[in-house]
């Protein structure tokens, strides 16, 4: 808990050694008094994430990636009740909001006559024991170490799927690849995030 | 008290589930069958934690003042929800069915093929795969049947076989273009699935092959 509150510090530029990392609390005084100043800060960190995000989409997301800003912000104050610290960091919170926001934008722009939303498509989570919600938050740390020494063609491909969102066969067909050979090239990267596939697959 | 599934996603079709990218009726299929499995459950989290540090690593592009002034002025018109937790009904329908179905199962429009067979088609508005209902009576088998794409199956109730495996509430079955079956349902109770395809069956026996031009993606 402890150090992955300070690593949460480092990376944001925030105080060292605080035990809940800024972003939670900031999430915490939106619910508790609709504080304005919070929401600011928010904005300010994580809106140049979501432009940026919008502008490596589709063309799509990209020709309306200050609405995207706009929207994703909006449902981060209107949902901030729905966060909870005990279940996901904050900002993978605030990232899985950008990224529906993104798709159902995408959806609706290609005109998909659909009544359910990229959201409905979440899964319940069911609460977590103490125990495996901090194997979780090492989990998340280790992944982000490990994610640097990824070789490049394989972090290129996880950059194409998650930042550009694009699905494999688009991917292979841009990389001009095999799509079994892009398939592989995930598998290895997930094995050496040590992402647990937990069962054969 | 989660249903152990049997059989599970791939890791790509799991990825394209937590990128966003994958279709409306195939993440329809990822989502009823983590619902039922811890396992897909974790590794949908630890994939979706992938994008979320790849996000955070992003470089920001400026966003001007006059955009969060705009925000600002919309906070009016939203208030934070103290707690917006999903209530927890007991239903046993998964909630992204419920959303698709507006009813019961019994509210359903069924469409009879045969004795043993019924299909509703769901309208989920995805424009290039059919999502559609099955409901096959214990012990029925549906015809030898090839198929022209892909197919997912995913088992809501009861259960069926084929001559691959026999599968469960739960279980997620992928099927590529060409794999041929016969499944049936166990003879113990009726079976009710999600089928998930983005093309026509082709019927491989002779007594309902004449239906193969006529068989098309019903995308309602």
């Amino acid at each position: 808990m402890e150090r992955n509150s300070d690593i949460e510090g480092i990376l944001t530029g925030g105080q060292v050694g605080r035990r809940t990392d800024e972003w939670s609390e900031c999430l915490e005084l939106i619910v508790q008094n609709q504080d304005r100043d919070a929401f600011t800060r928010l904005f300010r960190h994580f809106a140049p994430l979501m432009k940026a995000f919008a502008i490596s989409g589709s063309t799509f997301s990209a020709g309306h990636a200050d609405e995207l800003v706009q929207e994703v912000m909006l449902k981060v104050w209107q949902k901030a009740g729905a966060f909870n610290p005990d279940k996901a960091a904050a900002s993978t919170w605030i990232y899985t909001i950008a990224r529906n926001c993104r798709t159902d934008m995408y959806r609706r722009l290609q005109k998909f006559d659909t009544a359910v939303s990229a959201e409905d498509m979440m899964w319940e989570q069911e609460p977590e024991a103490e125990f495996l919600v901090l194997h979780q938050q090492r989990t998340r740390e280790k992944i982000r170490e490990l994610m640097k020494a990824l070789p490049v063609d394989q972090a290129q491909i996880l950059a194409k799927a998650y930042i550009e969102g694009k699905t494999h066969s688009e991917v292979a067909g841009e990389l001009d690849l095999p799509l079994g050979t892009v398939k592989s090239r995930i598998r290895l990267a997930i094995q050496k995030l040590q992402i647990q596939i937990q069962i054969e697959r | 008290m989660k249903v152990m599934a049997k059989y599970h996603p791939e890791l790509d079709l799991m990825m394209e589930y937590a990128d966003g990218t994958l279709s409306l009726a195939q993440s329809a299929c990822v989502s009823l069958h983590i619902g039922f499995c811890q396992h897909c459950q974790r590794l949908a989290e630890q994939l979706s934690d992938v994008g979320a540090i790849l996000f955070q690593g992003l470089d920001p592009v400026p966003v001007g003042d006059a955009q969060l002034d705009a925000v600002l002025g919309r906070l009016d018109e939203e208030t934070p929800l103290k707690y917006a937790g999903t209530t927890r009904d007991n239903s046993v329908t998964p909630a992204i069915l419920q959303r698709l179905m507006s009813g019961d199962f019994s509210d359903l429009t069924w469409k009879t093929i045969g004795k043993t067979l019924r299909i509703s088609y769901l309208k989920i508005g995805d424009p290039n795969h059919e999502l559609a209902l099955y409901h096959i009576k214990a012990g029925g088998r549906i015809p030898e049947h090839g198929h022209r794409g892909s197919e997912i199956t995913l088992v809501l109730e009861g259960g069926f076989s084929d001559l691959e495996g026999s599968y469960h509430k739960g279980d997620f079955i992928f099927r590529r273009q060409g794999d041929i079956h016969a499944p049936t349902a166990l003879q113990s109770e009726d079976c009710i699935c999600v089928a998930v395809l983005d093309a026509p069956l082709k019927f491989t026996n002779w007594k309902f092959r004449w239906m193969n031009p006529f068989l098309k993606l019903r995308l309602a």
